[in-house]
């Protein structure tokens, strides 16, 4: 809550507070309110800031309460209320009593009030109902401030994501500019990489919160090279579930690993095949890519962009070194884990 | 840059693309990207930590851990560096570290900072 505000108690909307210099009233009115299991409090005008953050649901008043002082310090208690509260204030007038010269100064001294007059005598059911009704008004001011707190938390969650993907973009186009040799190339990479990372974005997003099945994260990733019915990338293993992070993770290797293989490996020819599959134990999370049928694997002589954010990304992810082989028929990638740290359970 | 003013530096960072990225640019930089982990807990687990400095985000794996290690880091003598997106609550522990940088990172603060750190 926004800093010199007045914090309200917990229960204090609950509360009625009662201002009235004469204890007979103060005592009918007390009886009256917890004969019907209304909450009460009653002060005689003095430490009324204090009251009023103890009891703050409806305050009644008699007018011969109102002091220059009382008068005052329901000002400020006024001023100082969050946005979403707007204190019901009951007002006992009299027939002897300057109403209009009353009525007029409270609604100058007091805004972001809802005044209620009664004459009196009145009869304890229409100020009984009175009151109940502006309890009803606290409750649904109460629900407000509940959906406003929320709003605040869903928008700070939010700026706090959108960050993170800007600052995930960012790197995407600083690295990919790094490793591009022409302007041609590095829209096709980068786009490449975006998409993927929207791919499964809108994957994380779908699943609400929960984890993400690891058999959508290698169909989405997978589909694009799946035309005409050709199933040249197989993913085998028992489906689970990653946290959103860890299956953006994968999700980005597995598009390096294709585009790699489209660039390089088995998948730049018409009869080469990638098996994409993986084990899970309690313990361990192991992956296994492995690409056959495609050109002889020649060990490069450096390292691309793909290949090293492969290594970091799959050593931050399953917390060990993955293993890249260049074997001639094919490259193969494995890399295993503890289970619940891959899975993101940790 | 000359071999004996490498920094060797230690990341801790939970999203892989900007840890990669910084490793990038720390390469760049003529400095040794030593270690990288995306967890307080990973790194209470190191035996024989021997780095010169750290880049730390604020929210790791195992939850907004960043400033715990921080203090630990700095408890024993490295030089500590915030890395994230969350300026208050760096601002906010501000004592155990020698310079924030704001994401998203770009090579030059990081080139600034770093030169700082260099003995």
């Amino acid at each position: 809550m926004t800093a010199g505000r007045v914090q309200i108690e917990p229960d204090a909307l609950d509360r009625v507070l009662v201002v009235a210099p004469y204890r007979r009233d103060a005592e009918y009115l007390n009886g009256l309110l917890q004969e019907h299991d209304i909450a009460v409090a009653l002060s005689d005008g003095h430490h009324l800031a204090e009251h009023m953050r103890e009891a703050a649901g409806v305050l009644v008043t008699t007018h011969e309460a109102l002091t220059p002082h009382v008068i005052d310090a329901v000002r400020l208690h006024l001023a100082s209320q969050p946005a979403w509260s707007e204190m019901p204030i009951v007002i006992l007038l009299d027939r002897s009593s300057p109403n209009a010269r009353i009525r007029s100064e409270l609604a100058q001294r007091w805004p972001r009030a809802r005044l209620l007059y009664y004459e009196r005598p009145v009869s304890a059911v229409e100020l009984l109902s009175g009151i109940q009704s502006a309890l009803l008004v606290r409750l649904r001011q109460r629900d407000v401030r509940d959906h406003i707190d929320r709003e605040v938390e869903l928008r700070r969650e939010l700026n706090h994501r959108v960050k993170n993907i800007l600052a995930s973009v960012t790197s995407i186009f600083q690295m990919t500019q790094r490793g591009a040799a022409s302007v041609e190339e590095l829209v096709t990479d980068f786009n490449g990489r975006l998409q993927a990372l929207s791919n499964v974005h809108a994957a994380v997003f779908h699943a609400n919160g929960e984890a993400v099945s690891l058999r959508e994260i290698t169909d989405l990733t997978f589909a694009p090279y799946r035309l005409h019915g050709s199933d040249r990338v197989t993913a085998i293993g028992e489906d689970v579930r990653l946290s959103g992070e860890n299956s953006t993770t994968l999700a980005l290797c597995l598009h390096e690993l294709t585009t790699n293989a489209i660039k390089y490996g088995a998948l730049s020819v018409p009869n080469g095949r990638v098996t994409f599959s993986w084990e899970i134990t309690p313990d361990q999370l192991t992956i296994k890519w492995v690409e056959h049928g495609g050109p002889t694997v020649v060990v490069p002589a450096h390292s691309g962009y793909g290949t090293r954010f492969l290594r970091s990304a799959l050593a931050n992810l399953f917390g060990a070194t993955p293993r890249m082989e260049f074997c001639p028929d094919g490259l193969r990638c494995t890399v295993g884990g503890p289970t619940a740290k891959v899975l993101g359970n940790l | 840059m000359s071999a004996s003013k490498q920094l060797r530096i230690l990341c801790l960072e939970d999203n892989p693309l900007i840890a990669f990225h910084i490793e990038q640019m720390i390469e760049d930089l003529g400095h040794v990207p030593q270690l990288t982990l995306s967890s307080f807990a990973q790194l209470l687990t190191i035996a024989d930590l021997d780095v010169d400095c750290a880049l730390i985000d604020i929210d790791l794996t195992d939850g907004r851990t960043g400033p715990t290690a921080a203090r630990w880091l700095h408890e024993r003598g490295v030089s500590c560096v915030f890395v994230s997106g969350q300026q208050d609550i760096a601002e906010a522990n501000r004592a155990f570290v020698a310079d924030i940088i704001i994401k998203p990172v770009v090579a030059r603060d990081l080139a600034r900072v770093l030169a700082q750190l260099t003995p």
